[in-house]
């Protein structure tokens, strides 16, 4: 598929470091199985609207229930499969070296999950103008990410670097609702 | 025939004026834009244009997201060759040997062939998308509830074995997009499903949110956790398009017209197979097949032609069965039912001209790419200098709008950020987001086609089995299912060694 991530190739996609061979794909399987029964149970629990007079294949369980069951079937197979490289490479890395993922900056992205959630939960849709939440939102994550490449070539953040992020951000925000809510009538949070 | 000719002809005519030009231009360029940076898709793109023209009128709107949908697909070449990473997944054909030829001085060449082998490949794809949509729609009205059925599982099936490394992953992705499409009011009974008394839920998990988490928000987070970006590569030489080269490996971009519109044409299977199946074929063929993955222009070619035709061979399925052939067609297919036109056998009945009407429009689309490749190209390759601590908040910002202005309700932008963390996981864990996407799409007529073939047919499930084409699928997601087991792969070697051994009679 076209949106297939193009990095994979790169091993972003892959899982991480120095896991013995196997075990991720125990521990997704069971996840994935788990799940299946969840769902088979739910469905299994749902209306089958028989006062109605529906009949039981119609029932609105019917493909939920079959879902979980293939879900079980082929976490199952990914866990089985985890489990038999498990056992083949005696709990170490697969031979070769398991593909390594390169590390992520985590504390960078924990604060950017944790603007975007401010922002998309508590910023728009609860009074605070669209503009002004999102300039507010904009101006505070560029500020954010750019302050390690900043501290890494020895520069604080000075008046330049906040006026260029306050006026991006309000650029931004004042832009996109006159584009959205005034030339294309769409209604903005 | 004449009667298509003459809707075709009024197809063109609507489009040739300087406003639906206008928007063709701005569809395409946005559309080039996006594509040129790494991790932005094809997806994102017409999900939230599609918020953008909301409220224009059908023709138009349809007309921005087709032009949109080449150009992303075209733009991301342009970070394959000068930057190494392809700029959508469809391009990631293209990274060796446009890269080999950028690293040798010959940036602007490779970005030329791209252009022409793109331009090809939409031609041969609209020749294609024109003559071949209304006979399959007309062999699809004879299709029912149990063809569908097994079309829409085809389609899961299908993305999920082919996406990735992985089929057991990818199907599990497929189901779970199923399992989503579930959530909220059945098709047939209105009776809530996994709602868990909220009442937001009743409405079901909207598309173009759950794009936008999937493919928007997940990649943001994507992108931003490695921030680490190639070197670009200089432009030195003329990026015209050339033709000239399209003439002399004519057979490559024939061949790969034609392999990139049959991979359109199989539901589930993305842009990225066309050009993947394009670049082994013209290997397979090749007379410089040593200098594959080098910096050779025959698989530079073979890689543009196939990504670029299988977009108009996504939209044969789309129109014709309304099944999307790939994540960017399921946007479209949603940005059409919201403007009132429903995809599906039916279209040729109700909407004739429609179908005419996204022939002519994807002809626009091909113009425009060949416009911006012949006097855009280097001012569009400042996008690739962006930093992405600028680019990436904006594109959150207009991630919320997005999914916020279909329905004007704040439980889809929340829906938006959910579907994007856990994408954002599951991406890192190798799981891919199309198979997703595609049981999203298709779980509600699989769901309907399932139920209302087995009241039709008094809970029997052999009309499932012995209608022909029902049949015909059945086997074919069997086959594929059981391939992927080394079991069945084994018996199958035994079998076929006691074949060949077997003493003559």
């Amino acid at each position: 598929m076209s949106d297939r991530d193009p990095r994979a190739a790169d091993g972003v996609g892959a899982g991480p470091p120095y896991e013995p061979a196997g075990r991720a794909d125990i521990r997704q399987g069971l996840g994935w199985f788990a799940l299946g029964v969840v769902v088979l149970v739910l469905s299994l629990k749902m209306a089958r609207l028989a006062d109605q007079g529906v009949p039981p294949y119609a029932a609105p369980g019917l493909l939920p229930g079959l879902l979980g069951i293939a879900m079980m079937a082929f976490g199952g197979q990914v866990a089985l499969r985890g489990r038999r490289a498990y056992r083949r490479h005696h709990g170490g890395p697969a031979a070769g070296g398991e593909p390594q993922a390169p590390q992520l900056a985590v504390r960078r992205l924990l604060a950017v999950m944790a603007l975007c959630v401010v922002y998309a939960v508590v910023l728009i849709g609860h009074g605070l103008p669209f503009w002004l939440a999102s300039a507010l939102f904009v101006s505070t994550s560029i500020l954010l990410l750019q302050a390690p490449q900043r501290r890494a070539a020895g520069r604080r953040i000075d008046a330049k670097a906040l006026a260029f992020a306050v006026g991006m951000g309000v650029a931004a925000g004042l832009i996109a609702t006159l584009v959205f809510q005034t030339f294309f009538l769409v209604r903005l949070p | 025939m004449l009667g298509g000719l003459g809707d075709l002809g009024h197809a063109y005519l609507g489009i040739l004026n300087p406003f639906s030009i206008l928007l063709g231009l701005s569809g395409a360029l946005t559309g080039i834009l996006v594509g040129c940076l790494p991790g932005l898709s094809a997806t994102l793109c017409i999900a939230l244009l599609t918020t953008l023209t909301l409220k224009l009128d059908a023709n138009n709107a349809i007309l921005i997201l087709v032009c949109s949908y080449v150009g992303t697909l075209y733009g991301g070449s342009r970070s394959a060759i000068l930057l190494n990473i392809p700029g959508t997944a469809a391009n990631a054909a293209s990274c060796a040997d446009g890269h080999s030829l950028a690293l040798r001085g010959e940036a602007g060449r490779a970005i030329g062939i791209a252009t022409s082998g793109a331009f090809t490949g939409v031609l041969f794809g609209v020749l294609c998308l024109a003559t071949l949509t209304p006979v399959l729609a007309h062999v699809a009205l004879d299709f029912g509830s149990y063809e569908f059925f097994w079309l829409a599982l085809f389609g899961v099936t299908m993305s999920g074995r082919i996406v990735g490394d992985d089929p057991a992953k990818g199907w599990l992705m497929g189901l779970l997009g199923l399992l989503v499409a579930q959530i909220g009011q059945d098709g047939l009974y209105a009776h809530d499903r996994f709602t868990f008394g909220i009442e937001a839920l009743s409405g079901g998990i909207s598309l173009i949110p759950a794009l936008i988490g999937a493919f928007g928000f997940s990649e943001i987070l994507t992108t931003l956790s490695n921030p680490n970006l190639g070197r670009i590569i200089d432009l030195k030489d003329s990026t015209l398009p050339r033709f000239r080269e399209v003439v002399r490996y004519w057979r490559t971009a024939l061949r790969s017209g034609a392999v990139g519109v049959f991979t359109g044409c199989m539901p589930g299977i993305g842009e990225d197979a066309g050009a993947w199946m394009s670049y082994a074929a013209a290997r397979m063929f090749s007379r410089e097949r040593e200098q594959f993955g080098k910096g050779s222009i025959d698989a530079l070619m073979a890689a543009e032609t196939g990504d670029m035709s299988s977009i108009p061979g996504h939209m044969i399925p789309l129109l014709a069965l309304g099944v999307p052939g790939s994540a960017p067609s399921a946007v479209l297919m949603a940005a059409m039912i919201i403007h009132g036109i429903e995809p599906g056998p039916m279209l040729m009945i109700q909407h004739p001209q429609f179908v005419f009407d996204v022939v002519a429009m994807t002809s626009l689309a091909m113009c425009t790419i060949l416009i911006f490749g012949l006097f855009l190209v280097r001012p569009l390759l400042y996008v690739l200098r962006v930093p992405r601590a600028v680019l990436m908040p904006i594109i959150f910002m207009l991630c919320c709008i997005g999914a916020y202005a279909n329905a004007s309700r704040l439980f889809d932008v929340y829906a938006m950020v959910v579907i994007g963390f856990g994408a954002f996981f599951l991406r890192r864990r190798g799981y891919q987001m199309a198979p997703f996407v595609l049981g999203l799409v298709l779980g509600g007529l699989l769901d309907k086609s399932l139920r209302r073939g087995l009241v039709l047919s008094g809970g029997s499930l052999e009309p499932f089995f012995t209608r022909p084409i029902s049949a015909l699928l059945a086997l074919a997601i069997v086959l594929t299912v059981l391939l992927q087991s080394a079991t069945f792969r084994r018996v199958l070697a035994r079998l076929g060694r006691r074949a060949g051994t077997a003493p003559e009679p």
